[in-house]
């Protein structure tokens, strides 16, 4: 199994609030991707490429930051109902990952969604990439 | 005081690790800021102008996005560094919150560490409690 269709699927078992992942390349097209079955997407799968365009582009800006802040880890745009994940991988390709964003139950306070688990994404991602 | 001065007052007395703070307009020009003192900004400003230019342009995609797509409303972005987390959040319709928040991972964390956590309800907070004012 490619290395990437790997890390697609344990992204997919790790957390079910996941309904899409996808790997990219350097010029935006979707080389895997994994839907979770019986979920719908929100966004057109064409508004996710131009949105894919847009990540890769702001990646490629953000590496003259390197020098200063380190190398870029991931980035989340959150909306009310899904968080969209990217995180750069190597040779320039990019994971995608869209992620259910429910508000907080019984929360006293106003909710604004729940904690993407990023420590755990990003071991994930570290796993594969140690992989041959 | 403007609401925008006092938002910014109340992020930094927030959160100690909030190093650097900023109110833009819509085409990225620095309106406000508030950066911690005695501590040098890691980002050059020169830097810091063209990522709220794109930032500005990013958001005014996203707000399209969220009629559109029927996303709810669009909330907060983070980019994630070794060293840094940037969060920008629109304010309102004319404002972007820029934010730089220290990620340099805590000591004594067993497993590696990807960085600190933002609280961003807390933050998203203080965003709607300011807004709240005339």
């Amino acid at each position: 199994m490619e290395k990437y269709e790997k890390l697609l699927n344990m992204l997919m078992h790790f957390n079910d609030s996941i309904r899409f992942a996808a790997v990219c390349n350097t010029d935006g097209d979707i080389v895997w991707n994994s839907q979770r079955k019986g979920i719908k997407n929100i966004v057109p799968l064409d508004e996710t490429k131009q949105t894919i365009v847009r990540v890769i582009e702001a990646w490629a800006q953000n590496s003259n930051l390197e020098n200063y802040v380190g190398s870029g880890l991931y980035s989340i745009a959150s909306y009310e109902k899904i968080k969209r994940i990217t995180v750069p991988l190597a040779d320039g390709n990019l994971l995608f990952i869209s992620v259910n964003n429910p508000q907080t139950k019984n929360s006293k306070t106003k909710s604004y969604g729940q904690i993407a688990e990023m420590g755990k994404i990003l071991s994930i991602v570290d796993f594969i990439k140690s992989q041959k | 005081m403007s609401r925008y001065e006092k938002l910014l007052n109340m992020l930094m007395d927030f959160d100690g690790s909030v190093e650097f703070a900023v109110i833009s307009d819509t085409t990225g020009e620095i309106l406000w800021n508030s950066s911690r003192s005695n501590l040098k900004l890691k980002v050059p400003l020169a830097e810091t102008k063209k990522i709220l230019k794109r930032e500005s342009s990013d958001w005014i995609d996203r707000c399209k996005a969220e009629d559109r797509l029927g996303l709810g409303r669009a909330l907060y972005h983070i980019t994630s560094f070794q060293k840094i987390k940037q969060v920008t959040i629109p304010v309102d319709a004319f404002h972007l919150l820029y934010i730089v928040v220290n990620n340099e991972p805590m000591a004594k964390s067993k497993m590696k560490s990807y960085g600190r956590l933002v609280e961003m309800g807390k933050i998203m907070s203080i965003v709607d409690f300011v807004n709240t004012f005339e």
